[in-house]
């Protein structure tokens, strides 16, 4: 099909104003991210400034990473992917802009009030009731748009990619609704309807969504749509798509509780929480096992195709953190590894390994297919790879290290029965690995900024191919 | 299948997508499977075992009868019977006595560390090395008494200084004097017009005529070169005589205020936090 054809056909527009807002939010979130944990390591570097101090910047930093750059890669390629798969154009081009104003509108508002102390003091749904009325409608455009699309499909079945896009809309909505639930008394002060347990219990039912449908069944969109692609092969197994797709879709929201073991929750709602994380992880690798298996026989790409290793890398990181939460939710473990390190250690092989690669994947390919040109520089793409996984490596390191230091010095007692180590004895003891820590931080993040510099440079390059561009476009 | 490294050796489900996008009918793996299943029979087993089922009232025990609470008690005890043979002598000793018993005071030094640690070392520092504004506890000028009692009254109630604030009193020279009175006192000499004011504006009435410090009423010694609120400079000293100590409504003035944990921590917690402070090197 010529360029022009297909221009007509999609609306691309909307997918390139995504892709291109999700590489500069990789950027930005990675940013504070770097500077909150070399906060951690120095931390006179808040200037004892309000606005710069940790707890302020942190949920900037986490609004930014999932909700920005995950945000919008996730709407690039969900606009782009369902409008291929479908065989039609986008059943509302005026509402896909609503929802790409509406979300970036969401955004600047959270980086306005955040570090301004408005927040609701829930993890990933710190936002002040307003702006979460404002994610709900927007969210719900996008929601919309999506299902009317593949209403108006063109192909007799739904591609896999799709039905993890759908399971990630309709249960985002129903828990960012209940979750955020509140009672306003100020323009940006409210209460939660919920109290106590209960409220925690919602908050992580919540939290840990976040992370199983936003961060996981649309991640997995994501890869049912660009690893075949970018392979040219076809999906190894279409039974093992839906038994794995059902299996998370009713088992992930049951993993909340494993957040609060030991804790006011009743004992029965904990072991719940620790018997179904434990089984999720079989499911889980069923689409790291079904992405995999697609280069079944064509393991030599990743020689050459660069973006192909950022999925296939990614598959692995989706492995090894789907394998590591639940061993963490089992109470004996729990008890170890709770209120550690060992938890933000494991919460960024998901989202710097799983969710950054997979993201930045899609991204590349993406650019090169929406702009009809070659990636500015393939080497580049190369770098910024193993920017990436060294940064992870050593960000992942750094954590187990710390974190499990921490948990066997908080529960260590000597020969008289009483406790060996003084809290601060424990932070102090942490210092080499948060300064480790903003190291592999740093390295990622410096990847982010070569892969921006190479999606701006592919860019011009584009604008100087078009005079001349009059070939097909790639499948 | 043919060839176990081609898995497009086996024909697709018939649909295309996107003009390339097909899905082959292999069977997941059978490793694959099987440990599905088996994900099916650890949640069965785990629900057999442990408490699990909400129910109409109350929730189905588990064959194991485990609750968090069981497990946290069962844990305090094995501590406890570690420390019990020391705790039991504890019990009817004054700190004085635990201080002379060798084994008992290193028993309680050990045990009321983390203590120290979480509760005084935030603002003493670690070690009672102090901190700015802080006093130190290391050393043998105290404010209100070195010993084992007045150490345990200190923790038990908390203690607040008093100062008033010279600066809508005296002229600005008459400040100036007195603080050069102060820095002598710490040198060992004296400032003659100082030194009249100091007794004029009855400064020695709670720091001494000697300027030794007053521990009944937490006067602080300046003749030892350890400064209360440090650094001991010309203009720190001169604040505090302008500003006062814990005056009320002067939001300048310098604030001394050490809470009581009678309310916070048990009678044994705060005795063997007085041994502790009392051994950390200053106890008289």
């Amino acid at each position: 099909m010529q360029v022009n054809e297909l221009e007509k056909k999609y609306n691309f527009n909307i997918v390139r104003w995504f892709s291109v807002a999700t590489v500069i939010y990789l950027v930005f979130g990675t940013f504070v991210g770097v500077y909150i944990a070399a906060e951690l390591a120095w931390p006179f570097l808040n200037f004892d400034n309000p606005y710069l101090s940790f707890g302020r910047l942190r949920p900037v930093h986490t609004n930014a990473v999932i909700f920005a750059f995950g945000g919008c890669v996730l709407m690039a390629s969900a606009f782009y992917s369902v409008q291929r798969t479908c065989g039609v154009k986008l059943w509302s081009d005026k509402l896909a802009w609503f929802t790409f104003w509406g979300w970036n509108l969401i955004i600047v508002l959270a980086v306005i009030t955040l570090p301004m102390g408005f927040t609701q003091g829930k993890e990933y749904a710190e936002l002040e009731w307003p702006i979460d009325i404002l994610i709900a409608i927007v969210w719900l455009s996008f929601t919309f748009n999506f299902i009317m699309t593949i209403a108006n499909r063109k192909s007799t079945h739904i591609y896999v990619s799709n039905w993890f896009f759908l399971s990630m809309m309709v249960m985002i909505t129903y828990l960012h609704v209940v979750n955020s639930l509140a009672i306003p008394v100020e323009l940006f002060k409210s209460y939660s309807i919920f109290s106590s347990v209960q409220d925690a219990m919602i908050q992580w039912w919540w939290g840990h969504n976040a992370v199983g449908f936003y961060l996981t069944a649309g991640f997995l969109g994501i890869m049912y749509y660009f690893v075949p692609k970018q392979a040219e092969r076809p999906i190894y197994s279409y039974r093992l798509s839906v038994l794995h797709f059902w299996c998370l879709t009713f088992g992930y929201v049951w993993l909340g509780a494993h957040h609060l073991q030991y804790t006011a929750l009743p004992d029965w709602t904990g072991s719940l929480g620790a018997a179904i994380s434990i089984a999720m992880i079989v499911p889980s690798w069923g689409g790291a096992v079904n992405g995999m298996m697609t280069l079944s026989g064509a393991w030599d790409k990743l020689r050459t195709d660069y973006v192909l290793r950022f999925l296939i890398m990614s598959l692995a990181f989706y492995a090894m953190s789907t394998f590591e939460g639940p061993v963490m939710a089992l109470k004996v473990v729990n008890a170890l590894s709770h209120y550690t390190d060992w938890t933000i250690g494991h919460v960024h092989s998901g989202a710097l390994g799983w969710v950054g690669m997979v993201g930045a994947g899609a991204i590349y390919h993406l650019v090169t297919r929406l702009w009809n040109t070659e990636m500015y520089s393939t080497r580049l793409v190369n770098t910024h790879f193993w920017l990436a996984t060294i940064g992870i490596a050593i960000y992942i390191t750094a954590m187990w290290i710390s974190g499990i230091m921490q948990g066997l010095m908080w529960r260590d007692y000597d020969e008289f029965g009483t406790l060996t180590y003084t809290f601060a004895e424990s932070v102090a003891a942490m210092h080499p690995y948060y300064v480790m820590r903003f190291v592999g931080g740093f390295i990622y993040f410096l990847g982010g900024v070569i892969m921006l510099y190479n999606v701006v440079m592919t860019l011009r390059q584009a604008g100087a191919e078009r005079n001349v561009s009059a070939e097909p476009v790639r499948a | 299948m043919k060839n176990k490294n081609d898995s497009t050796a086996v024909p697709d489900t018939g649909h295309v997508w996107d003009d390339n996008l097909r899905e082959l009918t292999n069977q997941p793996p059978r490793w694959w499977m099987v440990t599905l299943y088996l994900s099916g029979l650890f949640i069965l087993g785990y629900f057999i075992l442990y408490p699990a089922i909400p129910l109409a009232t109350g929730y189905t025990k588990g064959v194991l009868d485990w609750t968090q609470m069981k497990r946290f008690n069962e844990s305090v005890k094995q501590i406890e019977a570690v420390r019990a043979p020391f705790e039991n002598k504890l019990k009817g000793m004054s700190a004085l006595a635990i201080l002379d018993d060798q084994e008992l005071s290193t028993y309680t030094v050990r045990s009321v560390k983390v203590l120290f640690g979480d509760r005084c070392a935030p603002c003493h520092g670690v070690g009672g090395a102090g901190n700015p504004g802080y006093p130190i506890l290391a050393d043998d000028d105290w404010l209100y008494g070195g010993s084992i009692d007045a150490i345990q009254d200190s923790i038990t109630d908390g203690r607040e200084g008093m100062m008033p604030a010279f600066g809508p009193i005296l002229s600005e020279q008459e400040l100036n004097d007195l603080t050069q009175h102060v820095i002598a006192l710490s040198q060992g000499t004296e400032h003659a017009v100082g030194k009249t004011l100091f007794e004029d504006q009855g400064c020695s009435g709670c720091h001494g005529e000697d300027g030794k410090g007053e521990q009944m009423v937490g006067g602080a010694n300046l003749t030892d070169g350890i400064w209360r609120f440090s650094p001991g400079t010309e203009d720190s000293i001169k604040y505090t005589i302008v500003h006062g100590v814990n005056e009320p409504d002067a939001a300048e003035s310098r604030q001394a205020i050490m809470p009581g944990f009678e309310k916070q921590l048990s009678e044994a917690e705060i005795k063997k936090l007085a041994v502790y402070v009392h051994k950390l090197g200053g106890g008289q």
